[in-house]
């Protein structure tokens, strides 16, 4: 979902993996298990392939042994979290197309800057990227919503105090949601690089409690499985 | 970073176009497999989804054929 879609908007990601989100029916499933059977993808131990354990936001992990992935990691989920649900997504997203025809769905910058809101180290340099890349490629005919995005998103500390004084109007009823846009506006660097460090870690910090009961709950399940 | 701070390879990378910086990176990625480059995923230390079960049997650098003849300071 994430990895493919920075290569294409340039914030480049390597990612071995492949990540899917489903919706949970039976028809999905049946056509998910026929493709993973056809990478002859093996479930990892946990978390069990179960509908309610996907509804409650665990991803199940698989890997491939067909012939040219072999070791290819899958890994299935049927909710992301921090983004909007999947018609959405859909109605917002961004289309590549290639001489032959083919298509690329991939999630918008602004969504995927939401799914990359993660606790992972690795994630936070891309969504510098990606949103300042979002600017560069739309600043000469800004919408309503992207400034909106640039100055909810932005997090180079440069960019940040040039957007609040190119969108001096637009920054003031923001700042209540993103109260570091103050320090951008009064040109104060060194408080404001503290300050996106903090955001940050405030997210990540989000992330993590989002994730808690769910690692517990991946315990019980390695319990159960020791036990048999 | 701003795309000034950027270094000169980054916004050469930036400058192509969508297509090609998809086409560029299946380039690579054939090239990483062609000389061995294991599909495992890296070690994502932070993340959900780093579960030891999903651990593979390490290979020497990530590539099959390949073992430590020697070990230095690493």
């Amino acid at each position: 979902m994430g990895g493919q879609a920075c290569v294409f908007y340039g914030a480049a990601q390597v990612s071995k993996d492949i990540d899917f989100t489903i919706f949970a029916e039976e028809a999905n499933f049946i056509r998910l298990h026929a493709a993973l059977a056809e990478l002859q993808a093996e479930r990892i131990a946990i978390p069990p392939f179960d509908a309610d354990a996907l509804a409650r936001g665990h991803a199940v992990h698989y890997r491939c042994q067909a012939t040219g992935v072999e070791g290819m990691r899958v890994d299935v989920m049927a909710r992301m979290r921090g983004v909007s649900d999947f018609a959405t997504l859909w109605e917002r997203r961004t289309t590549f197309g290639d001489d032959k025809g083919a298509e690329f769905n991939l999630l918008s910058i602004p969504d995927l800057v939401q799914a990359k809101k993660t606790q992972r180290s690795k994630d936070w340099p891309v969504i510098e990227l990606l949103a300042a890349i979002h600017h560069r490629e739309n600043a000469g005919d800004p919408r309503a919503d992207w400034i909106e995005f640039w100055l909810r998103e932005v997090r180079t500390p440069e960019l940040l105090i040039d957007l609040t004084r190119t969108f001096a109007e637009e920054a003031q009823p923001l700042l209540e949601q993103r109260p570091l846009l103050a320090l951008a506006i009064a040109g104060d660097m060194d408080a404001l690089r503290l300050a996106l460090d903090t955001e940050r870690q405030a997210v990540q910090a989000l992330d993590r409690a989002y994730w808690e009961p769910l690692r517990r709950e991946l315990e019980e399940y390695r319990r159960a499985e020791r036990l048999g | 970073m701003t795309y000034e701070q950027m270094p000169e390879e980054w916004q050469e990378w930036i400058n192509l176009t969508p297509m090609e910086r998809f086409k560029q990176s299946e380039q690579i990625f054939a090239n990483y497999l062609a000389i061995g480059g294991s599909l495992d995923p890296d070690p994502d230390p932070n993340s959900p989804f780093d579960i030891p079960e999903a651990w593979s049997p390490s290979l020497a650098h990530g590539r099959a054929g390949l073992r430590l003849l020697r070990r230095g300071a690493s």
